[in-house]
């Protein structure tokens, strides 16, 4: 090839390359949604591996609330496999052994007995006792990672619901918790999880039973643009929604407004027996009756 | 004795007059300091994050020390032709090889305890606590750890021509091992042979370097490890080391060198 | 007068360099002896075996065959390096050091007591001229400097012995001139000097006796005097005809 074809083969490449991400760039915003427009450097640095070091350091906050006593992979992997070979087992016998307590101790034992001596020496030098972060403010140490994995990825929602609720409840850090998760709102506008969590602090730490109604309300109505027609709707959520709406409204009297809430729990419940229970009880306490009562005459 | 002392001290002497200590130190203390300056939910009581990222950074710096500069050692002696002048004195192979080993080891200890300092000097201060014994404990682990990689590093540099061959290689074990070494019986386990037996014959020959892992163990701050094991631990990196030594001697022994 | 360098019927082979190919003879038999208190010089051409024959003695090639003794002792033993010093033809030291602590680490690598180290180190730094220079990193000098360095490092253990390959290489005369001073002073001591050289007026001037060697064989050995009376030449002119040198006719 002489050099005069080379050089032109190459600009027409050059041409082209430009001309095809040209057209893409538009597409590829779409493809990706919301989480196309990238703000910070990190975000810009990382890309969308970003999620995977924002899922990293969720975890890490977890691994530290246990002071450090985590499954590794390997851990999980082998936990796993026991619980598949224990499965099967348990499928040939046809007894339940699910639930005793020895069984739920051993799923905190992952490291199991020693499998040889290398293994046995090793221990030494590793956390091996399963305690939990729970004194003097202990709890903060988990905050720095929480924060971090919220930088990397805005769009966990569970990472602000998280580091809320331990800022509020255990540090008695209610502005900075509400602060973090409005951050969160801004980032996630239609999250029903950061709302219902912005309800909690309002009502349990706040005491301002009027501004948690309004945000749970909101929440309740994000969660049936959001989630209402998805094949598998998070229900959970929806239950603690409505339980905190109709406690809210029962403890502020608003009992008509407690039932409904109740019935409406009723449907999602998964006991809905219980739920039944207590509309009954609604129904027939004194400011029910109270308010069926007829006016008395002038 | 004595001449392995002397060129453990030109070792030495080269580490502290390069730039590299220097240029990782000031990185670890910088990025230390900024993140402790870093506001978190306006707490300034959080320590744990701060010990992770120091001690991290301080493992990273101490390997790329230890390997570094062992990896440089005899192949620079060689390439400089310093090592005729040396070896013309009642000077063996194994005094060369001793005394480079040594001398690495000790710069790396030199090198951690200033890493060391620094870290209990930044976590002490912001925690109120100065759990001295425990830093110490960790240091020594971590000394006894690098002897292991300084040995295996000393074979390299007379098996491998090349410094930067011998270098990734070195790091890509190291770390391969801190990793995955622990856990190779777990996959050992689930595997079909005969690759079973091949990963197990491998669990029980490589030098397990995570044992000298601590970290967690001060982050967390948990109790000390008890005295006998650190003993036994010291004892095991001291067979390693001896192993990977032995070995460099039996190479370089037969190496012809032309003046 | 017992020899304290000594080489019987040594062999020395290196590895070809492509692949199956035979092996190079670098030392053939040779049978070499220096006595005590006289200087040597050691010459050959290019590839000769001069530095194979010195690499042999300081114990840096084994040879195939044969056996090379200093002081009565077989240069495999390290304590048979014991009282001599070694000054390379390619003088690199390490840079990162002074003058003074160079020397100070090849006198503890013998042992010297600390005291005396400071004495010699004294001594031997004004010996070379390189006194005003002790505190400069080796990788400051010249190299000239460097040669006087080495010559410093050579002397440390006050040697009996000395091994020189090439002292004078890349010297100017000034330099040349001090280094012949330093090994008649030497002499004068009581050492042994063995070098090698290509500078043959110097090797006449200075050497009691030479060795001529020629691809790997000792050609011709004796008394400089002796050898130039008996081919009725100067030093040159007998190395280039034993060597077999001959004259390209002018066209």
């Amino acid at each position: 090839m002489t050099h005069r074809a080379a050089s032109l083969s190459l600009a027409l490449l050059l041409g082209a390359a430009f001309g095809l991400s040209t057209w893409l760039q538009p597409r590829a915003l779409d493809w990706r949604g919301q989480r196309a427009q990238a703000g910070s450097l990190l975000e810009v640095l990382l890309g969308d591996g970003r999620r995977m070091f924002a899922n990293h350091f969720f975890t890490k906050a977890d691994v530290y609330l246990h002071s450090g006593y985590y499954p590794s992979l390997f851990d999980q992997a082998k936990m796993n496999c026991e619980g598949q070979r224990a499965g099967t087992a348990h499928d040939a016998e046809s007894g339940a052994a699910h639930t005793t307590p020895a069984h739920d101790e051993d799923a905190h034992d992952f490291l199991g007995k020693p499998t040889d001596w290398l293994d046995a020496f090793g221990r030494k030098f590793r956390i091996t006792e399963h305690t939990h972060l729970e004194t003097n403010g202990a709890e903060r140490e988990i905050l720095p990672w929480l924060k971090l994995s919220a930088e990397l990825d805005p769009q966990q929602v569970e990472t602000y619901t998280v580091a809320a609720y331990w800022l509020r409840a255990k540090l008695g850090k209610v502005p900075e918790a509400e602060e973090f998760l409005r951050e969160g709102l801004r980032a996630n506008p239609d999250s029903p999880e950061i709302l219902f969590e912005l309800g909690c602090l309002l009502d349990e730490n706040r005491k301002d039973a009027t501004r948690a109604r309004n945000v749970w309300q909101r929440a309740l109505r994000k969660w049936q643009k959001t989630e209402a027609a998805k094949a598998e709707p998070d229900k959970f959520l929806l239950d603690r929604i409505l339980t905190s709406l109709a406690r809210l409204e029962e403890r502020e009297g608003n009992v008509a407004k407690a039932i409904e809430y109740s019935i409406q729990l009723k449907t999602v419940s998964p006991h809905p027996e219980v739920i039944e229970k207590q509309i009954e009880e609604l129904r027939g306490s004194p400011r029910q009756a109270a308010t069926n009562a007829p006016a008395p005459p002038r | 004795m004595n001449t392995s002392f002397a060129l453990a001290r030109v070792v030495i002497q080269e580490l502290y007059r390069r730039k590299d200590f220097y240029v990782l130190f000031v990185l670890t203390a910088v990025i230390t300091v900024v993140l402790g300056s870093a506001n978190v939910f306006n707490d300034d009581k959080i320590v744990r994050y701060l010990k992770e990222i120091c001690l991290l950074l301080i493992w990273v710096s101490s390997l790329v020390i230890a390997i570094t500069t062992t990896a440089r050692q005899i192949p620079a002696e060689r390439e400089s032709r310093t090592i005729f002048p040396l070896l013309a004195k009642p000077v063996t192979r194994g005094h060369v090889i001793a005394g480079k080993a040594l001398g690495c080891w000790l710069a790396t200890g030199l090198a951690l305890v200033v890493f060391y300092v620094f870290f209990a000097l930044v976590t002490c201060l912001r925690e109120g606590q100065w759990p001295i014994a425990q830093y110490f404990q960790a240091l020594w682990l971590q000394w006894m750890m690098l002897a292991v990689v300084v040995g295996m590093a000393t074979l390299g540099s007379v098996v491998f021509s090349a410094t930067s061959s011998n270098a990734t290689i070195c790091f890509v074990v190291v770390v391969g091992i801190l990793l995955v070494g622990g856990h190779l019986n777990t996959v050992a386990m689930q595997q079909p042979e005969p690759a079973s037996s091949l990963l197990y014959t491998l669990y029980f020959a490589i030098p397990h370097l995570e044992f000298y892992d601590v970290r967690d163990l001060v982050i967390h701050n948990q109790k000390l490890i008890g005295g006998l094991d650190c003993l036994l631990a010291t004892l095991y990196a001291a067979v390693y080391t001896a192993f990977f030594l032995v070995a460099a001697w039996l190479v370089f022994r037969r190496k012809p060198l032309s003046a | 007068m017992d020899a304290i360098l000594r080489t019987e019927n040594l062999r020395v082979e290196f590895r070809a360099r492509e692949r199956g190919g035979a092996p190079k003879l670098a030392l053939k038999n040779l049978n070499l002896s220096v006595r005590a208190g006289e200087i040597f010089g050691f010459l050959g051409p290019n590839g000769a075996g001069k530095t194979t024959t010195m690499n042999v003695l300081l114990g840096f090639v084994t040879p195939r065959s044969g056996n090379a003794f200093l002081f009565g002792v077989n240069v495999r033993e390290p304590i048979a390096r014991q009282r001599i010093g070694y000054l390379p033809e390619l003088t690199y030291y390490y840079k990162f050091l002074t003058a003074e602590e160079l020397l100070r680490f090849y006198a503890r690598v013998f042992g010297i007591p600390p005291a005396e180290t400071e004495r010699r180190i004294d001594r031997l730094l004004k010996l070379v001229e390189l006194d005003p220079a002790r505190k400069q990193l080796i990788k400051t000098y010249s190299k000239g400097m460097q040669q006087r360095a080495g010559l410093a490092q050579a002397l440390i253990n006050n040697p009996d012995l000395l091994i020189l390959d090439e002292p004078t290489s890349g010297l100017d005369p000034l330099g040349r001139m001090k280094v012949r001073e330093i090994i008649q002073r030497l002499k004068d001591d009581g050492k042994t000097v063995f070098f090698s050289s290509h500078e043959l007026g110097e090797v006449e001037t200075v050497c009691d006796r030479v060795g001529i060697i020629n691809q790997g064989e000792l050609i011709a050995e004796g008394r400089v005097a002796d050898l130039t009376r008996e081919h009725h030449a100067n030093l040159e002119q007998v190395f280039l005809k034993l060597i077999g040198y001959q004259p390209q006719a002018v066209a």
